[in-house]
């Protein structure tokens, strides 16, 4: 059961992640590029609040800032979201041997069921 | 939404067993019949507590004997959906023996790990066969609402790949 994932990062997008704000920062920015004062707008968020959620954001790296200009538009990036589809997978084969051995469990009482039943 | 949106935060797993829904929901449910398959290769599993009821809690222990002498792993959490031979909700959370949830941290893993996952078994009965879905899925630490973070993300995943021309 070792888990062989770079933990770190993936606890990283855990967090960033645990957030309502930033999951509706993500959303809008899945719409498109938009800097801070866009993003703040519609989330009733103040400039500071939303700064800080993005740097979280970055340090997980689901979103990018440009350094363009004064603009600073950011954008998302997807990447860490496949991470934990691979961390969920990790225990697919943890799972796999355990219905097999779940179905030679089944196999083992049926046989035992009709043993039992000729001895009647 | 394709295959792939749903499993972008969970593992999902189908078999058939050659064997009555009934019985496989006492696979699940019954102590005596989950410790015989549960635990991994090379573990056991000593102790199978279940109060098998929505809200009831179960505590799970394995144990491996290592070359380091017996390693106990102990896995507590609370059942959230019991239809009988048909769907079967839980958390899970490491623990002690006691039933006290161990902080990802105390677990030597990084904040933010998942410190709660669900498990949820779907049983279809296909006439003397069924047919098992199991889906596993992470709750981050401090989201109250562990199925709205899955839809959201699911969602989110969803337009993503909608608009990456990539």
């Amino acid at each position: 059961m070792t888990l062989m994932i770079d933990e770190d990062r993936l606890s990283e997008t855990f967090a960033a992640l645990a957030s309502p704000a930033r999951r509706a920062i993500l959303a809008r920015l899945a719409e498109g590029e938009a800097n801070v004062n866009e993003l703040a707008g519609p989330f009733d968020l103040t400039l500071p609040a939303i700064s800080k959620h993005l740097k979280v954001l970055e340090r997980a790296g689901l979103v990018i800032r440009s350094q363009r200009a004064q603009y600073r538009p950011c954008t998302l990036d997807p990447a860490p979201l496949e991470e934990i589809s691979a961390w969920a997978e990790q225990y697919r084969p943890v799972w796999e041997a355990r219905f097999d051995r779940m179905d030679s469990y089944l196999t083992r009482l049926r046989s035992q069921r009709k043993a039992d039943e000729h001895d009647d | 939404m394709t295959e792939r949106d749903v499993s972008q935060d969970a593992l999902v797993i189908e078999r058939s067993f050659d064997a009555p829904a009934d019985l496989i929901w006492q696979m699940w449910t019954e102590p005596e019949h989950f410790k015989a398959w549960y635990g991994p290769d090379g573990a056991t599993v000593p102790v199978a507590k279940m109060e098998v009821r929505p809200g009831g809690s179960r505590l799970v222990c394995l144990e491996m004997d290592t070359p380091g002498g017996l390693v106990q792993m102990w896995f507590t959490g609370e059942y959230r959906e019991v239809a009988e031979n048909q769907r079967l909700v839980y958390t899970e959370s490491m623990s002690d023996k006691n039933g006290n949830v161990l902080s990802p941290s105390e677990m030597g893993m990084p904040h933010g790990h998942p410190a709660t996952t669900k498990v949820i078994v779907e049983l279809e009965d296909l006439g003397g066969r069924t047919k098992m879905v199991l889906t596993h899925t992470g709750i981050p630490a401090d989201s109250a609402g562990a199925a709205g973070w899955a839809m959201a993300l699911n969602k989110l995943a969803a337009h993503v790949e909608a608009r990456s021309v990539r």
